[in-house]
């Protein structure tokens, strides 16, 4: 996940630096960089906290990916129980003396796939529908956008929560819920992006060469749309997850995959006797989380440097 | 007609539409929900031969789906939400012993974010110390990103367990009627900072645009001085989005109160929704759905009223756009 967070800035830096140029060939090899301009990585590198947040999220998601091979067995019981945190076991161990960090390493597999798979698809969501209605406009743009203001009018919380828990206890349910109640935030944005796009000279330039509406949306609009969508995903992750660690929480999810919400659910009784329950796992969203949003707010600043801070 | 009226008109219609909506969506996720309709609204509760009869005919199961579909979005709009499978209590009549408990939290919390957030949000625009905005960005994102439920778990642990300060759980001392105080302000914490982290990061980037425009250079060239620009053409422009903000925030109040709840042992709707959810207990999580729909509706009706009133752009499109159709 950090390789393709990587690579989508390297991707939306080329269309930015390209953007001010002559267009047309947004779809031509990288060119190189304006010398005067400062690119998006550099300043994107140049912040010691992006860097060190950075570094925190593929961490987190290296661990994740790697924890059930050096973690230990999550549902082993044969340890004491209820141990706080000691040399052998560094998270402590619960009521059924299973080792915490095993549990741990396990339940951010989960909470990870959820928050990034939401990401995806919200993305792949917003940028078709918004591009189709800020590029084509007309009877198309009204329709999609009474659509999307329709999502946006729905309680979507309180809606993903009755959804999730009426529809059931699968992961694959519920990144589709949370997908469909979170998709608006990047397809307005894109649908601004688009709409912007499309009045640009190199658009009209594509436009009288003869090429076809839908390769001038594929090769000019989209990629030049792309910093501000980048920057509404990355803080899509962290809101996904916290809000499926919250359904998890509420003990809305797979019992067989726990994930950081639910065992901060399994935690809550023993907070009288046993703090690392509630701590390490709530401790985890929030770094993610935080790593997230951090990195967006990097992203924005490195992305459009224009625009200001948006959110 | 007034084009105020055409607008509020619209407003209110295309609410009505989404209430419907939305009893439509609750009424097929039922449909769909695997296992029958009856054993869906039964959920694990044991039931009688007798009561399931009496279920089938109360609910019109041996009817078509689209008769019941009318009959329950005839009951809705008449107040009557079902009844509880669980306590055998009528739905309409439980949310409103829970309600007031959720509002209290929900309202103070919302007052305290908003005052707060405003002043800290105006500092953090205007100050020139790059420390403090540092400070107040770099606090409102780091509370931004905590889960407000967890920061809940922690406070209990910090004042109830560790300080002993605070009670940990419930509306009041076993079995007393009511709410005390000391109750009151573990959740109200827990709801107030997470709502505080959002909204002060919206107040001060609003406080950076509305700084940035022309009329702000118009009014320093005038020679005002610099805390008179703030106050009378920088705030009044910057608070606009946040009327939208707080308006908006309603929604993630009543959603984030079954958390908070469910933290606190809070007898509010949320928890009763959650152990609803719990007991499979639908028509009760149908119902409270429903309650806090209509409530996040009637906040975006007020916001939007709030908002003609405060702006004197969209007041000045009413009287002139009226004038034209006149």
């Amino acid at each position: 996940m950090t390789l393709d967070s990587s690579e989508k800035l390297g991707a939306a830096r080329t269309p930015d630096g390209d953007g001010t140029g002559p267009g047309g060939a947004a779809d031509a090899a990288a060119p190189p960089p304006a010398p005067r301009r400062e690119t998006a990585a550099g300043i994107f590198f140049r912040k010691p906290l992006a860097v060190f947040f950075l570094a925190v999220l593929a961490g987190m998601v290296l661990i994740a990916l790697l924890g059930p091979v050096f973690g230990g067995d999550p549902v082993a019981t044969g340890n004491p129980s209820m141990q706080p945190p000691s040399s052998e076991h560094l998270l402590g161990t619960d009521h059924l003396g299973r080792d915490y960090l095993a549990r741990v390493l396990h339940g951010g597999r989960t909470s990870l796939f959820v928050g990034f798979s939401v990401a995806a698809l919200c993305m792949t969501l917003g940028v078709v529908i918004g591009s189709l209605a800020g590029f084509y406009g007309g009877i198309i743009d009204i329709v999609l956008v009474k659509i999307i203001e329709f999502f946006q009018a729905i309680p979507g919380l309180v809606l993903a929560l009755v959804a999730a828990a009426i529809l059931g206890a699968n992961v694959m349910v519920i990144i589709a819920i949370l997908a469909l109640t979170m998709w608006t935030g990047v397809a307005r944005i894109m649908r601004a992006e688009a709409a912007r796009i499309a009045q640009l000279g190199y658009v009209e330039s594509s436009r009288s060469a003869g090429f076809p509406r839908w390769r001038i949306l594929a090769s000019d609009v989209l990629p030049n749309a792309m910093p501000p969508v980048i920057v509404t995903t990355t803080m899509t992750v962290g809101t996904a997850i916290l809000v499926e660690s919250g359904l998890a929480y509420l003990g809305i999810g797979d019992a067989n995959r726990p994930t950081w919400g639910s065992l901060l659910n399994d935690a809550q009784p023993y907070l009288n006797s046993a703090w690392w329950l509630a701590l390490f796992p709530g401790l985890c969203i929030f770094l993610v989380v935080l790593s997230v949003n951090l990195l967006g707010d990097a992203l924005n600043d490195a992305l459009n440097p224009t625009i200001g801070r948006v959110k | 007609m007034r084009p105020a009226l055409i607008h509020y008109g619209r407003l209110l219609a295309s609410s009505a539409l989404l209430l419907l909506v939305v009893i439509t969506v609750l009424f097929l996720l039922l449909e769909i929900a695997p296992g029958d309709p009856l054993q869906a609204m039964l959920g694990d509760a044991p039931a009688s031969e007798e009561f399931r009869d009496q279920m089938v005919a109360t609910f019109g199961l041996d009817q078509p789906m689209w008769q019941r579909y009318l009959t329950y979005v005839g009951n809705v709009l008449t107040g009557d939400l079902g009844e509880s499978i669980v306590s055998r209590r009528s739905v309409t009549e439980l949310i409103m012993i829970r309600a007031p408990y959720t509002l209290i939290i929900a309202v103070i919390a919302l007052i305290i974010s908003t005052i707060v957030c405003l002043v800290l949000g105006a500092i953090a625009a205007r100050t020139r110390r790059p420390w403090l905005d540092g400070l107040i960005s770099g606090g409102s994102l780091t509370f931004f990103s905590i889960p407000n439920f967890w920061l809940g778990l922690m406070l209990i642990w910090l004042f109830a367990v560790v300080l002993d300060w605070l009670p940990a759980s419930g509306a009041n001392a076993h079995g007393e009627p009511g709410i005390a105080w000391q109750y009151m302000i573990l959740p109200i914490v827990a709801t107030a900072t997470s709502q505080l982290a959002l909204k002060t990061r919206v107040m001060r980037s609003s406080t950076i645009e509305a700084l940035g425009q022309d009329y702000i250079d118009t009014a320093r060239s005038k020679g005002l001085s610099s805390d008179r620009v703030l106050y009378r053409h920088g705030l009044p422009n910057a608070l606009l989005p946040m009327i939208t903000i707080v308006g908006l925030s309603v929604g993630n109040l009543l959603a984030g109160s079954t958390l908070i709840e469910r933290v606190f042992g809070w007898p509010g709707m949320g928890l009763l929704m959650v152990d609803a959810i719990n007991e499979k207990d639908n028509m009760v999580v149908l119902g409270v759905t429903i309650v806090m729909t209509v409530m996040i509706l009637i906040a975006n009706i007020l916001t939007d009223i709030v908002y003609g009133l405060v702006d004197p752009r969209l007041r000045a499109r009413f009287t002139r756009s009226g004038r034209s159709a006149a």
